[in-house]
Parts: structure tokens; sequence; C-alpha cells
């Protein structure tokens, strides 16, 4: 497992240092194959090491692997090394594999972009950082990939970076995630004052065994929910995610849609003795997941541009995984992060052909009835779709229902707040989705042009979406409620579920929950047929349009107040005290001394005369005191 | 037994006025170095007067290191001396005020 | 024997330097060899440190007044080890940038440059005060001459503003060592005992404030960094601040347990307000230095507030921060002097776009942009996290303020990549082919990778900084208090 996990995480680095090293020495296309390549190999090592542990008993599926300290100071130490066990495992299988395909997309979809070479080693560096975030054996290296994946967005949102609404857009996504592992450093930091280590059995056992106050573990989970809560793009800090859609679709798939998005998720559930040890944080994430569900799904029912679209639906979907493990499902959670990752990821490739064939065209009102001119892309774009919606077969259903059905397990105000609120997020869901298909590849022809007739595009940019299509019909059988459940017997031994629901209430979730979603899907027919829109105009709908203001509240209450403290601090005090005095002192001196240095007339009689009358003063003065 | 001590102080302390006097009011650069040289001289012959009156030779030993001393300031004092006529500048330390403030 | 050459074999360069009537092109030589030559000898060193030992290393004693109880005593401990590695590093580097640009008047200023180093060499391993002090002194007199003769339009005001504040703080300093060495009897760091005097205590605090510098004594920063010559720039915000760090760890908390104790709550705040007030001012400035400037002063300030936690994770990072921090300013000013030469001014208005067609510097800027703001998994980040850790056990507050500075950081530097690299190109920059060239790289792409193999391995440094594996104790080991 050890060979694996390593081999997994070091294939995409050195990817990335040969793409990086060789520079203009391989062509454009080569740096494309050695970044699949290297990905791909991360995911032959990802399947060593899940075979590997298939051939274990349950209870010895993890393993920490260790190379050399890396940091240091007294009595703290931090090693680098790699903890592979089930929940790893999941994690590593759909970055590497899912990433694999998308980069392989990639070599179609960026052929002929300028800086093709860049592209693809950011690529392999992000995959190796996502590895990393979810390989790091102890909280520090958690932080490390955190960290990482973050300058790796930071670094492709911005790929254009002529496009000055692009950098904008990386910039707002770096920060907002500094912001988040800020506050989760500070959890770290209390964690190191009051455990002494970072190491994950360390903290887990002070945790649940009692060992830390009340106040400790709550401040500690709230810390890393700050952290899952940035990089998830959850209430509050959720407004970078549709702005990063100014990355390439390709980016938008792996790291927006399909893997660093969902690392909140994965931090929650990898750290789940601590949010246990504090179950009003818990309680907090569940209800952030819900809020930022609810909110996403109705901002996009009025978006016009189809990768935002698909950005909130992100959001939203994301929302029920932190509801998931908010009320203890982590299997469930896992499982949605798994099929989103498959179907989101096909949206996002197919939206990329889309895209592509319209030469850069992302407004939806300007496509329309592109199903006869892109059928391929028109038949995966509808699976996808669908099982956004949770249609059975399709993986949404077996995997978004549950999380649902646990809420209804957990009972109380809360799970029925949650039930309740979830079940209605699936009406938006169908609202916004069946939109977004209608008005892309339904009705007129819209007057986007197709000017350089891409067509569907290489083979490198269709086969992914279909393999990934193929993965949305069938991934959701591995775990059919009651009847087969692989998925989660897997995960059982590392993130035991603290809820289970019974069959009755998993078929009454799964009926109302479809009835629901089909309704929805239905509203969103009726209005395209009749030309309406789903929201009419109006204040809500300008509300949705702002998106709640919440760009215009945070640059009011954070941005400019920090403009402002700057631009004051540096015009009222550094200019006018600092410096300013710092010139008159300056002058004063350079004054003082050209009066001081007309007593130096150069005259060397009149020195010696002052010797000697200086002289013959203190002579007289010796005699005198004498 | 030669004079006493007064008589060495007071020839001293003419020498050293007369060379001061000369350091004052020469413009010559050549004879303001005469002077100092007088100064320097008129400051050994006490040291040696004194250096007799106690019968100890310190005083002996650093009239000799004054010596030293003036024979090195004279050599280098000649030396800007020649190099200042060399380059046809005046010879007159009135003029010479390059390192006013 | 090792440190003794350590100092003399540049100021010897210097001499000869100074003396031989050599050409131009002979005396850059030489002088990149005597810079090069220390390098070697810092890597050999290295080899034989024995950095377990809780001995002091290389030293070399011999008495020079012995009524005063003042000595030529001179040796290396884990962390002026690593202090003395930054120097010659950072040395080398300058000396090839000032070899790359062609100085005039080669003679005096590589002598200049070989004298600074040899000095500051001789600060990190002092063990005497008053030897502490003659090279502390002897260090700012190249500097004086070098911002002032080759320095930028404003030189002479940078000069004059820069001696003020120095004198005015290593006049107190001198004070103080004066009146500690004579109450002690001797002037030897191993013998000195400690000292409860609050005054003593202020003058050494003066001038390594002035020195990092830390809030209200920073008046000198921006104009001495920015008109300097970038490679004096690069020594002096790399290597010359981290003077205060060595003072401050060396002198002045082993040997002031109480004042330290008494006053520690005021020397964080400073510390704190440091580093928001150069990361906010950062934010806003017009330049390249000016940012670089201002963000080594908040860094600075983040080293201070490890300094003054006074436990192991504080310390280490601080020490491990100030190599870090001495490698990435020096670059950055290489950077701006580079980009500065080519298109005649580091000002934003007159940049932008550079990205485009010059991937090299792009790279270079964004690596080094990145270490400034300390990406998690990079050296900086390490020493960040280990001095923010440390300063939160002596109170969550100034960590809150740490973290939230870091946010800044990573705004200004997020600001001054974008500047530079990205949108759209400005006026002054339409030159297609000026990437970075062979020669400039060589410059910085050293730096660059000791600060790749940090990254790597942090530990390296923070394990082998302080002879025990508790540093408070043997730092603070006669501290009183609890």
């Amino acid at each position: 497992m050890a060979f694996g996990g390593w081999l997994c995480l070091l294939a995409p680095l050195a990817g990335f240092l040969a793409i990086l090293l060789a520079g203009t020495r391989i062509t454009r296309r080569q740096a494309g194959i050695l970044s699949t390549a290297s990905v791909f190999v991360g995911f032959a090592g990802a399947v060593i090491a899940f075979v590997d542990a298939l051939g274990r008993t349950p209870e010895d599926r993890a393993e920490l692997t260790a190379s050399w300290t890396w940091l240091t100071a007294g009595d703290f130490r931090v090693r680098l090394e790699l903890l592979i066990d089930p929940l790893s495992l999941v994690m590593m299988l759909v970055v590497t594999g899912i990433g694999g395909l998308i980069v392989l997309y990639s070599n179609g979809y960026m052929a002929g972009e300028d800086e093709e070479r860049r592209y693809f080693a950011y690529m392999s560096f992000f995959v190796f950082a996502m590895l990393l975030l979810v390989e790091g054996g102890n909280l520090l290296l958690l932080l490390v990939g955190w960290g990482l994946v973050g300058l790796a967005s930071y670094l492709l949102i911005g790929f254009d970076h002529h496009r000055p609404s692009a950098v904008l857009a990386a910039k707002k996504a770096f920060l907002m995630n500094a912001l988040g592992d800020a506050i989760m450093a500070l959890g770290l930091f209390l964690a190191i004052a009051k455990v002494g280590s970072l190491d994950y059995g360390a903290v887990f056992d002070a945790a649940s065994s009692g060992a830390l106050s009340d106040t400790t573990v709550t401040l500690i989970a709230l810390g890393l929910l700050g952290g899952a809560v940035a990089k998830s793009a959850q209430i509050p800090l959720h407004t970078w995610l549709p702005d990063a859609m100014e990355g390439p679709t390709p980016v938008s798939a792996l790291i927006h849609a399909a893997t660093m998005v969902t690392a909140g998720v994965y931090l929650i559930c990898r750290t789940h003795p601590v949010f246990e040890a504090a179950p009003d944080i818990q309680h907090l994430a569940a209800l952030l997941g819900l809020a930022t569900l609810l909110l996403a799904g109705v901002v996009a029912l009025v978006q016009w541009d189809i990768k935002r679209v698909i950005a909130y639906s992100t959001m939203s979907q994301i929302g029920y995984m932190f509801v998931g493990a908010g009320v203890g499902a982590y299997g469930f959670a896992m499982f949605h992060l798994v099929t989103h990752a498959f179907f989101k990821a096909l949206l996002f490739l197919a939206a990329g052909i889309v895209i592509h064939h319209l030469s850069g065209e992302q407004d939806i009102r300007k496509m329309g009835g592109l199903r006869r001119e892109l059928p391929v892309t028109h038949v995966t774009f509808l699976i996808g779709t669908l099982a956004l919606v949770g249609i059975p077969p399709l993986a949404g259903f077996w995997s978004k229902d549950p999380i649902l059905a646990a809420a209804l397990a957990q009972g109380g105000a809360l799970g029925w707040v949650l039930y309740v609120g979830g079940l209605l997020g699936a009406v938006l869901t169908g609202l916004y989705a069946l939109r977004l298909y209608f008005y892309v590849f339904h009705g007129e022809r819209g007057e986007a042009h197709a000017e350089g007739h891409h067509g569907e595009g290489a083979r490198t940019m269709t086969w992914p979406v279909l393999v990934l299509a193929g993965g949305t019909c069938v991934v959701g059988f591995l775990a059919i409620p009651g009847v087969w459940e692989p998925f989660e017997e897997w995960l059982e031994p590392v993130v035991p579920p603290l809820v289970a629901p019974t069959a009755a209430q998993d078929w009454l979730t799964s009926l109302v929950a479809v009835t629901l979603g089909v309704l929805g899907s239905y509203l969103a027919w009726r209005a395209f047929r009749a030309g309406r829109e789903l929201v009419a105009d109006g204040a809500l709908r300008n509300a949705l349009e702002h998106k709640l203001w919440f760009d215009e509240l945070y640059d009011a209450l954070f941005t400019r107040p920090a403009q402002a403290l700057a631009l004051r601090l540096r015009d009222n005090v550094e200019q006018p005290v600092v410096q300013r005095g710092l010139d008159e002192l300056a002058e004063g001196t350079l004054d003082a001394a050209a009066v001081a240095g007309r007593a130096q007339s150069g005259l060397l009689r009149t020195y010696a005369l002052a010797f000697a009358v200086s002289v013959s003063v203190l002579a007289l003065v010796f005699l005198v005191v004498r | 037994m030669g004079p006493d001590i007064p008589w060495y102080l007071a020839v001293s302390s003419i020498l050293f006025a007369i060379g001061v006097g000369g350091v004052l009011l020469r413009r010559s650069p050549l004879i303001v170095l005469l002077s100092l040289e007088i100064m320097l001289n008129s400051a050994n012959l006490a040291f040696v007067g004194f250096s007799r009156l106690h019968g100890e030779m310190d005083g002996q030993i650093f009239a000799l290191a004054v010596m030293a001393v003036a024979a090195s300031e004279v050599c280098v004092g000649l030396g800007l001396i020649v190099a200042m006529a060399r380059r046809r500048l005046t010879l007159d330390v009135d003029t010479l005020t390059e390192l006013k403030g | 024997m090792l440190t003794t050459l350590l100092i003399v074999v540049p100021l010897v360069a210097a001499l000869v330097v100074w003396v031989l009537p050599l050409s131009a092109e002979s005396t850059s030589g030489l002088a990149l060899l005597a810079a090069l030559a220390e390098v070697g000898l810092w890597v050999g060193g290295a080899r034989n440190f024995d950095f377990s030992s809780q001995e002091q290393q290389y030293s070399a004693s011999r008495e020079w007044f012995s009524d005063l109880g003042i000595s030529y005593s001179v040796g290396l401990y884990g962390f002026q080890f690593w202090l003395v590695g930054l120097t010659v590093v950072v040395g080398a580097a300058a000396v090839g940038y000032a070899m790359w640009v062609g100085r005039d008047r080669p003679r005096a200023y590589y002598g200049l440059v070989l004298f600074l180093v040899g000095s500051l060499v001789g600060v990190f391993a002092a063990q005497d005060l008053l030897l502490f002090y003659v090279f502390f002194e002897a260090m700012l007199i190249p500097i004086y001459v070098l911002v002032g003769v080759w320095g930028g339009p404003q030189r002479v005001k940078a000069t004059v503003t820069f001696v003020l504040y120095t004198m005015a703080g290593s006049l107190l300093m001198l004070a103080s060592i004066i009146a500690f060495g004579i109450s002690q009897g001797t002037f030897e760091l191993a013998e000195l005992g400690t000292s409860s005097n609050d005054w003593i205590f202020l003058g050494f605090l003066a001038a390594f404030f002035v020195k990092a510098p830390l809030l209200p004594f920073h008046g000198w920063l921006r104009l001495a960094y920015t008109e300097a010559p970038p490679e004096i720039a690069a020594i002096l915000s790399g290597v010359v601040s981290k003077a205060a760090v060595f003072g401050l760890v060396w002198i002045v908390l082993p040997h002031f347990p109480e004042p330290v104790d008494d006053l520690r709550g005021l020397a964080l705040v400073l510390a704190a307000a440091t580093l928001v007030y150069g990361s906010v001012l950062a934010f806003r400035q017009p330049d390249i230095r000016g940012v670089v400037a201002y963000s080594s002063m908040a860094q600075m300030g983040l080293i201070m507030l490890g300094i003054f936690s006074v436990n192991d994770l504080g310390l280490d990072g601080a020490i491990l921060h100030s190599v870090n921090h001495g490698l990435v300013s020096a670059g950055f000013f290489l950077l701006a002097g580079m980009i500065e030469a080519r298109f005649g001014s580091g000002e934003f208005a007159r940049l932008g776009g550079l990205a485009k067609g010059r991937p090299a510097l792009a790279s270079v800027v964004l690596i080094l942009g990145m270490f400034t703001l300390a990406v998690p998994g990079s050296a900086n980040f390490a020493g960040e996290f280990s001095i923010l850790a440390g300063v939160f056990e002596r109170g969550w507050g100034y960590a809150a303020v740490g973290v939230a500075a870091i946010v800044l950081a990573a705004m200004y530097a997020l600001r001054l990549i974008s500047a530079i690299l990205h949108d759209r190109r400005a006026s002054g920059t339409d030159d297609e082919s000026s990437d970075l060239v062979g020669g400039e790289l060589a410059l910085v792409l050293p730096l660059v990778a000791i600060l790749a193999v940090l990254s790597a391995w942090p530990a390296l440094v923070t394990e082998r900084s302080f002879p025990l594996d508790q540093p408070t104790s043997f730092i603070a080991g006669q501290e009183q208090s609890p």
C-alpha cells in the first residue's frame, strides 16, 4: 500500500517538474502527453494501493508511512507521512481517475492555446497538491495540501493572465482561500498548544477521550470548519466560486467541481472525531450546507452563463454533502462526493464542448437548438442533468436521497429542517438543471456562430465525456440501500456513521425526492415552452441577479475599509509623520552642519591662532585654578 | 656644570614663541614648516633640560622620538610643498582654502 | 579557525582590491572569487559542523585589552552558523549582480562590498560584546558610502536619514555595552551574567529595533531600500536586518531575563503592530521596491513576534524565517534591479503584462511571490507557522493578528505579481525580447533552489539551530521567572 500511495503522490509531481524544467525543449503536445501520463501513472498507483487494501481485513486497511521529519521545534515535530486508508483511497481514485480523464480532455480543448505547457504543468501540480491533501498523514500536511490546491486554483483561474477579469477572479479565489487557511491555522495552533502534536491519532484521541475542554474542542472544530467552508465555497465564504469560472473549462471541471471544492467534505469526514466531540459545530456545518444549497439553487435560476449555472449547482450539491457530513452520515456524504465528481465533471466537459464549438460563447441565450449539431454531447449532457436532478437509476439518485433519509433519521427539529430544506433543494435542482438543458439544446438555433466548425472536437475530448457518462450510469449501484452497500462497508472502519436510516425512511425519501425533482423538471419545461423565465422580473429577480448582494456586502465591509485604511495610513501617518518628519530632521541636520561648516575657513593661520589661543586660555585656567 | 634649569626653560619659551609667531604671521608654507620645527625643538630643549635636572634618561629618549617625528613631518611637508610648486600653485597658505566647510 | 577565515578572507580581499591597481575585470573577478570562496568555506564548515553538540564550534579567542577584559573572541552555535550561511550566499549573489551590471569605480565598490560581507560575518560570529559592537559599526560604514555614492537620485537624503537613525541606535547600544561590561568586569558573552537593569536593556533594544526595524523606528527604511543599488538593498534587507535577530537572541534574551519578562508584552505589541502596519502599507506602494521594503518590515515584525515569544516554536521559527526572508527579499531586490534595468523604472504604472513571452521572468516572479506570501508547504510557511504557533502560547490575540496579516500578505503579494506580470502591457514595456538571460538566472536561481530545499526540509534548520532539544532553556537558561 505504501508503494502505491507514494507512486500516486509523486508521479504527478514528477510530471510537473519535468514540464517545468524542460521548458521549450518539448513541444506543447508532448507537454500534454507528459501531464496526462503522469496523472494516469498516479491512478495506477492508487489502484495498486486499492487492490492491496482489498486483500486485507477491514481493520487492517489503514497504513501510515513516514519519510523524513519535516518540521521540528523542541518537542513538537511533524513528519512527512502518508496515511493510506479506505477514506483516502476513495479520494485518490477519484482525483487521479477523473483527473486523468479531464487532463486527457484538455489535450483537445486547449490545443492552439499560446501557453499550453504552462497549463499542463499547473494541472499536474494541482493533482499532486490534491493528493497531498488527501494522503497527508497529519493535520499540518493536510493544511499544506490545502494551501497548495488553493495556489494551483489561483494559477489556473488566472491562466489567461492578459484578461483582467480572470486575474481578478484568481486573486479573489486565492484570498478567500487564504482566509480559510488562516482560520484553520488558528485551530491548529490551538491544537498544538493543548495537545502538543498535529498527528491525527493524538488529536482525535484527545478530542474523543474528553481530555480537552469543550471550549477547546469547539474552537478547534470551528477552525477546521472555517477552512472547509472557504475551500468548499459554502456560505459565507462562497463568493469566489462563480467568479472562478473565468478559468478554462477543464479547470472548472477538475478543480471547481470534481475535486478541490469537495475537500471540505473530506476534511469533515477525516476529522470526524473532533466534530463529534463538538456537536454544535457539526450541526452548524449541516445548517451552512443547507443554506448554501438553497441559496445557490435559487441564484442558479436566473444565471445566463452556462458555466456559472453549473458552478452554482456545484455549490448546491456540496451543500448536500455538508448536510450529510453534518448529521454524521459520512459514508453517504462521501458517496455523493464520488457520484457528484462523475456527473459534474461530465456536465462541465460537455459544456466545454459546447463552448468550444461556439468559439468561446458562454451565454445560454445565444445558444439553443444545439442537439442536432452536437448529438453526442446532447445525450451525455442530458445524462448528467438527470443524474444531477436525481432521476433513477442514475448516480445522483443513489447518493442524494440517502443523505436526506439520514437527515430524517436524525430526527428532531434539526433533522426536519434539513429534510424539508433538502427536498426543497430537489425542486430547485430540477428547475435550474432542466432550464439550462432546454436553453442550450432545444428551441431555436441561437445567434452564436460556430465559426471554426469544431463540431464535437477531437477524440481526446469526446472519449472522456463518454467514459464519464458511462460512469454516471453505473457508479450509483455501488450503494443500493439495504441491498448491496459495498461503499459504506468499505468506509465503515474509518468513518463509522452516526445515523442509519431505516428501509421505510429510504423508500419514503426516494419517492418524495424523485417526485419533487420531476416536478421541478416539468415546471422548467412548461416555462421554457411558454417562453417565460422561471423567476419573473421584480425585486426577487433583481436580488437574485445580484447574487443577494454578497459581493457588494463584502466589498463594503472588508475590501473598501482595508483599502481606505491603507490609504489613510499612507497619507496621514507614513507620509506626513514618518517620512516628512524625517525630511525635516535630515534637513535640519544638514542646515546645522552648513552653519558649523562656515567656521572651517580653510585658512591655516586661523586654525593655528585658534589653537594657540585655546592653549593659552587652558594654561591660564590651570594656573588660576591651582 | 652648565646653567640652571630656568635658563633652559627661558630659551625654550623664547624659541617656542618665535615658532608660534612664525606659524601665525608668515604666509609661505616653507617658513610655516620651519617655524613648526623651531617649536618642536624648543620642546626638545625643555625635555633635555628636565632630563638633566632629574638625572633620568626619559626626557632624552622622548627628545629622540620627537626628532624622528619631526624628520618624518618635514619629509611629508616638503614633499607636499614641492608637489604644490610643480603644479604651479601659489605658495601662500592663505590662498590654499580648498578644505573650507 | 574557520570562523576567523570567514571574517578575514573578504577583508583581505577588500584590502587587495583597494591597494592593487587592478583592471575593472580582474577587480570584479577577484571579488567574485573571494565571495565564492566564502561560500565554499561555509559549505566545508557545514560538513564538519556537529549540530548536536552543545559547544561553540570553530571558535577562536585572543586577548585584546586585558585591562578591560576585551578579547577577540569568535565562534559559532547552530543558529549563528545559519545566519553566516545566509550572509555568504547573499553576499555572493550581490557581488555577482554588481559584476553583471558593471558598477563604475569598481575598485572602491567591490572593496566596500567585501568589507561589508566580512563585517557581517563578524557580527554573526562575535562572542565578545565589544567585538560585536566593532563589527556592528564596521558594517554600517560601507553601507553609508555605497548608498551615498552609488545610490539613486535621492541617495544623499537616504544616507543622511540612515546615518541618523542607526547612529542614534548604536550610540545608545554603546552606552549600554559599556555600562553592562564595566559592571560585570568582562565583555565576553559566555562569562557575562544577567542583569535586571531596564535602562541597559532598553539601550540594546533601541539599536536592534532600529535595525530590524520595528514600527516607530522605521523612518529610514523606505528611502534606504529604494535608493540603494539593488544588490546593496538586497544585503540590507536580507542580511543586515538579521543583525537585530542575532542581537536579540544572543545578547538580550539570555542576559536580561527579568526586563524581557517585564517588557515582553510591549515588545510583542510593537512587533504585531509592525507586522500589520508593514503589510497594510505594502499594499498601497506604487513600485516594486516599495512593496518589498514594507513587506520586509512586516516580516521582521513577524520574526520579532517569534523571538519575544521565547519558546521552542517561536525561536526555531524565527531563525528559520530569518534565513527564508533573507533569501526571498534578496532575490526580490535583485529581480527589481533587473526589471528596472530593462524598463527604466519599477513603477507599476509603467509595468504590466510582462508574463507574455517571458517565461523565465514570469516563473521567477511568481515563485518568489509565492514564497513571500508563505504559501503552505514553502519554507516561509514553515517559519511563519512555527512562529505563530509559538506566539499563540503567549496569547491567542497575537496569533490572530498574525494570521490576519498573512491574509494581508497574500493581498500585497498577489498585487505585486499581477502588477508586474498580468493584464495589458503598459507603455514602458513594449520591448519584446527581454526575458531574463542566463547570467541573471544564475544569480537568482541559486537563491530559489536553496529555498526549494528548505521547503522540502525546513527541519534542516529548525532542528539544528540550537544545541539542546530545548532552545528556550538554552537561551533563557538563567530565566528565573516560571
